[in-house]
């Protein structure tokens, strides 16, 4: 859970670093047009790749991915690549000194949050033509625009359900689970009353990527991070503030505690205590670890309850070509193959992670899972925050104010407005 | 750096680095964080200095009239938590302050008291971090004491015994003065530690709940990890100000006259 919840916040990281990428990349452009004057700097040729190929990968991907390489290696005998495993926590000041050193490879997986980041420090080469981006959820395929360019593919992704204990559910009166706000309330509080649960559902009172569970249910209301200009904020309007409040409301019911200790989701949700979280797909997993066989039947998950839309959180890692890479031509390639359906569907049985591109969920391996296929329709509504340059420590001032909202009874109008303050000052960087 | 605007970008690209004079010192002192963080340094300083240093001398003390037999023992003993690894001792500590199944508790709970939850209380969190400091860090001013006490003759004692004090006064008035520049190395070398606040709320609490951990080497940390050069090396221009300014003190009040 602990390198889970590391490499979600990575990825958002990285995603937010994207937008600052774009921004800094920009310093002689942004003020023309980025869409005309960065696309398309290169473009794949036809036939096999050829050269040396070095490229770095976070966590478990990067100990995973050169058993996948093997297959391109096979695919173009004339290439050789070399796989990095670089751990997670290690990995943006890796790259950040990379970039300021020039001694970059030529491609990598990137968390989507750092795309910005890394654009804004022109480090990205912009993807080529010749890539198909309708077969990518729309959600994935924005964590690599930055500002209006597009800086490599979606590799893959992960969002966010609410999980639930089916056999408390049926207790607490609940057959069919809910699908709109209202609906969710009242579960959470018949897990209370009826199913002998201590709290109904675990939401995160603040602390770091608490704006990852809060989000969801802004942008369901109808919130954004930004206006039509990305750099300025509409933290402070009623639809946010609508989204606070009915996650206030969770705590101020005693739905939802302040005070869980950290790390017992799992652990809370197989003794039945707290039967329901909100999370992304890794957790069923750990889930099972925690509950052994008996608890698999009566995991279940159900998409995000839904007010005006039904929005959750996508996360995941894009992978991308350096600027100063000298074999780009070679680097697209196996970046295509890479983002390819069945490259995909492969690459799921060998690492678990869930596909970027769609067609690849109707390999059997996904579609026949009791689980992963909601999160698969889940997707076609996810959202990730805009390429933000500053997005990191915006989202800490973000998660301060949600804490105050949850713990100290601070009221929603409050919090939206003391998240707009201060995002306005910290800006959305970049130049 | 701290008179200039400097972001991680700039490294690449020093000549668009701007002077912003004092204006980083300004936004530090402006920043409503940064003033909970200074505060909170404090408090960790002032309750936590005389707390190592009183349960260090204690320590000493007995190791120093105890049996002899076992002080090796005990040293070593009231040491090890020096030497250990922080990581360690946060699992430990964590076991001992968990709310619930938590050792500290499950105790209270034999005398009918309901103890809070130690860490996610606004209250509570920085006392307990306190404590776990103490108990970390008393062990090597510890043995420095046993250093200055055994560097203390036998024969003052015999001649404040020959003239009728008892022990506590001959604590008070023979051995403490002569433990004078002993205090004043391990009154400063812990107040410098402990100003620079750290791992304690690194890697219990990172900062909450609601800040009320965050400490001023810890936000600086956190600043530079934002790519916040300029500002993040101004803050710590502060800290090693506050430093210079505590440690000049320190040696004028307990210097030998």
């Amino acid at each position: 859970m602990f390198t889970h919840s590391i490499r979600r916040r990575l990825v958002i990281g990285s995603v937010a670093l994207t937008a600052t990428a774009l921004a800094l990349a920009g310093c002689g452009r942004s003020s023309d047009s980025p869409s005309t004057g960065s696309q398309a700097t290169t473009t794949v040729s036809e036939g096999p790749a050829t050269g040396n190929l070095t490229v770095w990968a976070m966590g478990t991907e990067g100990e995973n991915l050169p058993k996948l390489v093997e297959q391109f290696k096979q695919a173009n005998p004339g290439v050789n690549v070399t796989v990095t495993p670089i751990p997670w926590d290690a990995a943006h000041n890796k790259f950040t000194t990379a970039i300021t050193a020039n001694t970059l490879p030529d491609a990598a997986m990137v968390g989507t949050t750092w795309m910005g980041e890394f654009a804004d420090l022109g480090a990205l080469d912009p993807t080529p033509q010749g890539f198909d981006n309708s077969g990518f959820y729309p959600g994935a395929l924005d964590t690599t625009k930055v500002g209006g360019t597009q800086y490599g593919v979606p590799w893959y992704v992960e969002t966010r359900l609410v999980f639930y204990r089916k056999d408390l559910a049926a207790k607490a009166g609940f057959s069919t689970p809910p699908t709109d706000w209202d609906g969710l309330k009242a579960m959470a509080k018949a897990m209370k009353d009826k199913a002998g649960a201590k709290y109904g559902i675990n939401l995160q009172p603040g602390g770091t990527g608490s704006w990852q569970t809060v989000m969801p249910f802004a942008w369901s209301a109808g919130a954004n991070i930004t206006g039509d200009d990305p750099k300025s904020f509409t933290f402070d309007t009623p639809e946010m503030q609508e989204g606070l409040k009915y996650y206030q409301s969770f705590f101020t019911d005693k739905l939802a505690g302040t005070d869980l200790p950290p790390n017992q989701t799992e652990a809370q949700f197989v003794s039945g205590q707290v039967p329901m979280f909100i999370s992304g797909p890794w957790m069923a997993g750990s889930v099972a670890k925690a509950g052994g066989d008996a608890i698999k039947p009566n995991i279940g998950v159900f998409q995000l309850p839904k007010n005006k839309t039904a929005t959750s959180f996508v996360g995941g890692s894009d992978f991308v070509v350096f600027k100063a890479s000298k074999n780009k031509d070679s680097a697209w390639k196996l970046v295509k193959w890479l983002s390819d359906a069945k490259t995909q569907a492969s690459w799921f049985k060998l690492s678990s992670d869930l596909p970027a591109v769609k067609s690849a969920w109707q390999d059997p391996s996904i579609a026949s899972d009791p689980l992963l296929p909601v999160f698969g329709k889940q997707l076609d509504d996810a959202k990730a925050p805009p390429a933000i340059v500053n997005w990191e420590q915006i989202a800490v001032q973000f998660d301060t104010e949600v804490e105050k909202m949850a713990k100290a009874g601070q009221s929603p109008a409050d919090t939206a407005k003391a998240i707009q303050a201060k995002a306005t000052a910290i800006g959305a960087g970049g130049s | 750096m701290s008179f200039t605007d400097i972001k991680q970008r700039d490294l690449r690209t020093p000549f668009a680095v701007n002077g912003v004079g004092f204006g980083n010192y300004v936004k530090a002192f402006q920043d409503e964080t940064f003033r909970k963080a200074a505060f909170n340094t404090a408090y960790f300083v002032v309750l936590g200095v005389p707390l190592t240093l009183v349960v260090a001398l204690a320590a000493a003390v007995l190791l120093d009239r105890g049996v002899k037999r076992f002080q090796a023992l005990f040293k070593v003993g009231y040491y090890l938590p020096v030497v250990t690894s922080i990581v360690a001792i946060a699992v430990i500590w964590r076991f001992v302050l968990a709310p619930d199944s938590g050792l500290l508790n499950t105790v209270l709970g034999w005398v009918g008291i309901d103890g809070p939850n130690w860490l996610a209380s606004k209250t509570w969190a920085m006392p307990s971090l306190i404590a776990m400091a103490v108990w970390r860090n008393f062990g090597s001013a510890m043995i420095i004491f046993l250093a200055g006490l055994q560097g203390i003759p036998q024969s003052v004692e015999e001649a404040g015994q020959i003239d009728g004090a008892g022990p506590w006064q001959r604590f008070r008035h023979l051995i403490l003065p002569l433990l004078r520049p002993t205090i004043l190395f391990t009154s400063v070398t812990t107040g410098i530690g402990y100003l620079q606040f750290f791992e304690e709320p690194f890697v219990m609490t990172q900062g909450g709940p609601l800040n009320s951990t965050i400490s001023v080497s810890m936000y600086t940390y956190n600043q530079f990890g934002f790519g916040n050069y300029g500002l993040a090396t101004s803050m710590a221009y502060i800290l090693f100000v506050v430093i210079a300014v505590i440690t000049f003190i320190q040696f004028r009040l307990l210097r030998e006259k």
